[in-house]
């Protein structure tokens, strides 16, 4: 084995042992901390394609805006927080049969597609999105202006949503 | 671009800068006072403000294009930044004690009034359309919250969520309509769209589709009938001294924006949107006027006042497409946005002066009797309802004047008679809180608070004396001009 696929097996492992702590978890704030070590996960797959640019977004878009903003809407509303409720209900069978028969589809599929057996074409090394992407956002010549006035619109609305949402009493 | 470059983008900018650096630094030094000395907090926003303002007017006369063409600095910009740091810090004077009193002192509420300013400021020079988005998300987010401040009171968290609901969907229009005027010219910058409208490369039927969406969109930001609708009942709801502030502000922030779109970008498109906004205006005046004439609470009233004269600033862009008009639309506009300015202030401060707990105090029969225990209000109050009304020699005469006569000069007498009309049937309803506190027995109450008072009475001076000395006034108006 290359020390890639050693990589891609821990990687994988560490994902999909994430994903079932995430519906595992009794406490709302750790299943959501399990969902970011799991974007994470996929965070790194995207890397080790090559695609960075798909990194790079989801890690800013996943972990950095959905995960927070989930764990901000659970801080704020109270009392919802620990889940005393059984875990499994009365379709846990039929839960399972359905899982199993949509996971054997999904491979049978990808099996059967011509492009999961051929090799890709190499990127064009030449292209560099993320560093054009990079410079158009802080550059005086391109988005810097609208870059920065977003992040204050957003501390804006943060300090407007605690006021609302924090419970003084 | 290289650094020096970079620093006079800045520097060009600089009370924005200013004003946003402040905010977040109040944020945490407002973390160090305590709950009984939250004056201090609005003493230093204030302050913040006032530094920002004294750098504008340092530099009235700068004109820059920053920030490649996003971002243009002209009189325009520098008249209407003028307006939204005075009216800021107006808005912190009556604020201070009225928070006190409701017992709603937060200092968060100061930060935020902060933020929606920088906002409003960003709005006068943004010149392109992702500024002009983002400048009124900025300066809508706050209000919403500044609206709901008095949670858990109901009328309160109604106004807010009301606001915030039709807000974000007048947003999503605005957003659509900017998304269209992309599609059909492929750029967002305004000096852009009219290369391209002189290109001919510009898809026609779709920029008139999203310049439409965007008149609607902020329409409903300056509360042009029928995008009416959330204003009496936010008006009514809000915390007195936030409705002030929003009922100028956000107001005249949507008129820069509207302003500056269709005179720069779209005069090109009058031709089909002149009749559009023939209809707006004359619908705004007249439902603004006869509605109000039923109000019994100050505060609806002056919600539908405030309907009715976004209507009376919309005349002025009416004739926006005839190029030898276009001047004196701006001018007219901004002439009316100030009297407009003082006159709510004068208004709104007398308002907040006897509203008590509970929402009470806020009746037509809660000002009667005002003239004799507390003649300066009953004062103030009159001035101010004189200059609603367009009485001379108040500044809100000369601001009709000026748009009544920027309506002739671009060829439209029936639209200026519907103005002198619906002012004549506004004289009623105005007069009557005249009536009321002059000529009906009552027993008011309301507070004194210096700073209350200083800027009623100031404001009211300002009214007449400005009004008469008017012409430096309007000069400026008339200078500021757009790049």
């Amino acid at each position: 084995m290359t020390p890639v696929q050693i990589l891609f097996i821990l990687v994988a492992a560490v994902t999909l042992g994430a994903a079932l702590m995430v519906v595992n978890a009794r406490n709302l704030v750790h299943a959501a901390l399990w969902l970011i070590v799991s974007f994470g996960g996929v965070a790194v797959f995207y890397a080790m394609l090559n695609a960075g640019f798909l990194a790079v977004a989801q890690v800013v878009i996943y972990i950095g805006a959905i995960a927070i903003l989930m764990i901000f809407a659970i801080m704020m509303t109270r009392n919802v927080a620990g889940d005393s409720s059984p875990r499994f209900n009365s379709s846990q069978i039929i839960g399972l049969v359905l899982a199993l028969a949509l996971f054997a589809g999904l491979v049978w599929m990808t099996l059967s597609w011509s492009g999961a057996t051929t090799t890709p074409m190499p990127l064009d090394s030449r292209a560099d999105p993320i560093s054009q992407l990079g410079s158009a956002l802080v550059s005086p010549d391109g988005y810097v202006l609208a870059f920065e006035l977003a992040s204050i619109l957003l501390l804006g609305a943060l300090v407007g949503a605690l006021m609302i949402a924090w419970d003084r009493k | 671009m290289n650094l020096s470059n970079a620093s006079a983008s800045l520097n060009a900018i600089l009370p924005l800068v200013v004003v946003i650096l402040w905010a977040c630094a109040l944020l945490l030094v407002d973390l160090f006072i305590t709950k009984e000395r939250k004056g201090l907090t609005a003493l230093l926003a204030a302050i913040g403000m006032l530094a920002s303002l004294i750098i504008t007017l340092a530099r009235l006369d700068l004109e820059a294009v920053v920030f490649n063409g996003m971002v243009t600095v002209d009189g325009f910009s520098n008249f209407l930044t003028v307006l939204f740091l005075g009216s800021g810090i107006v808005a912190v004077a009556l604020s201070y004690d009225y928070l006190k009193r409701m017992g709603l002192e937060k200092g968060e509420y100061y930060v935020l009034l902060l933020f929606t300013v920088s906002g409003m400021m960003l709005m006068a020079v943004a010149s392109d359309l992702i500024v002009v988005f983002l400048a009124l998300e900025l300066l809508s987010i706050p209000l919403y919250v500044l609206a709901g401040i008095a949670t858990p009171r109901l009328d309160s968290e109604e106004s807010s969520l009301k606001y915030f609901l039709l807000g974000s969907f007048s947003t999503g229009i605005v957003v659509y309509g900017i998304a269209l005027v992309f599609g059909a010219t492929g750029t967002t910058s305004l000096a852009g769209i009219v290369d391209a409208i002189t290109a001919g490369s510009a898809g026609m039927g779709l920029l008139v589709a999203g310049a439409a969406m965007l008149l609607i969109g902020l329409g409903f930001k300056v509360a042009l009938v029928p995008f009416h609708m959330w204003t009496p009942d936010v008006y009514q709801g809000a915390p007195s001294s936030v409705t002030a502030f929003m009922a100028i502000g956000a107001k005249a922030a949507g008129f820069a924006a509207i302003l500056r779109i269709f005179i720069q970008a779209f005069p090109a498109l009058s031709v089909d949107l002149t009749p559009v906004l023939w209809v707006l205006a004359a619908l705004t005046m007249i439902l603004g006027n006869v509605v109000a004439i039923a109000q019994r609470n100050i505060k609806r009233l002056l919600a539908y006042s405030s309907i009715a004269n976004a209507g009376y600033i919309l005349l002025a862009l009416v004739p926006y497409g005839q190029s030898d008009v276009a001047a004196d639309s701006v001018a007219s506009a901004l002439f009316y946005l100030l009297a407009y300015a003082f006159t709510s202030f004068t208004a709104w401060s007398v308002v907040i002066a006897l509203e008590q707990v509970e929402g009470k105090g806020l009746e037509l029969e809660d000002y009667a009797g005002l003239s004799r225990r507390y003649p300066i209000l009953a004062l103030t109050m009159t001035v101010a309802m004189l200059s609603f009304t367009g009485v001379p020699p108040t500044l809100g005469f000369l601001g009709k004047f000026y748009v009544f006569r920027t309506l002739l000069e671009g060829g439209f007498p029936g639209l200026a008679v519907i103005g002198v009309v619906t002012s004549l049937i506004s004289a009623y309803y105005y007069l009557r809180v005249v009536v009321y506190m002059y000529m009906r027995e009552g027993e008011p109450q309301a507070i004194r608070d210096p700073w209350l008072y200083i800027a009623a009475t100031a404001s009211a001076i300002c009214l007449v004396v400005l009004g008469i000395f008017s012409q430096p006034l309007f000069a400026w108006a008339s200078q500021a001009m757009l790049h």
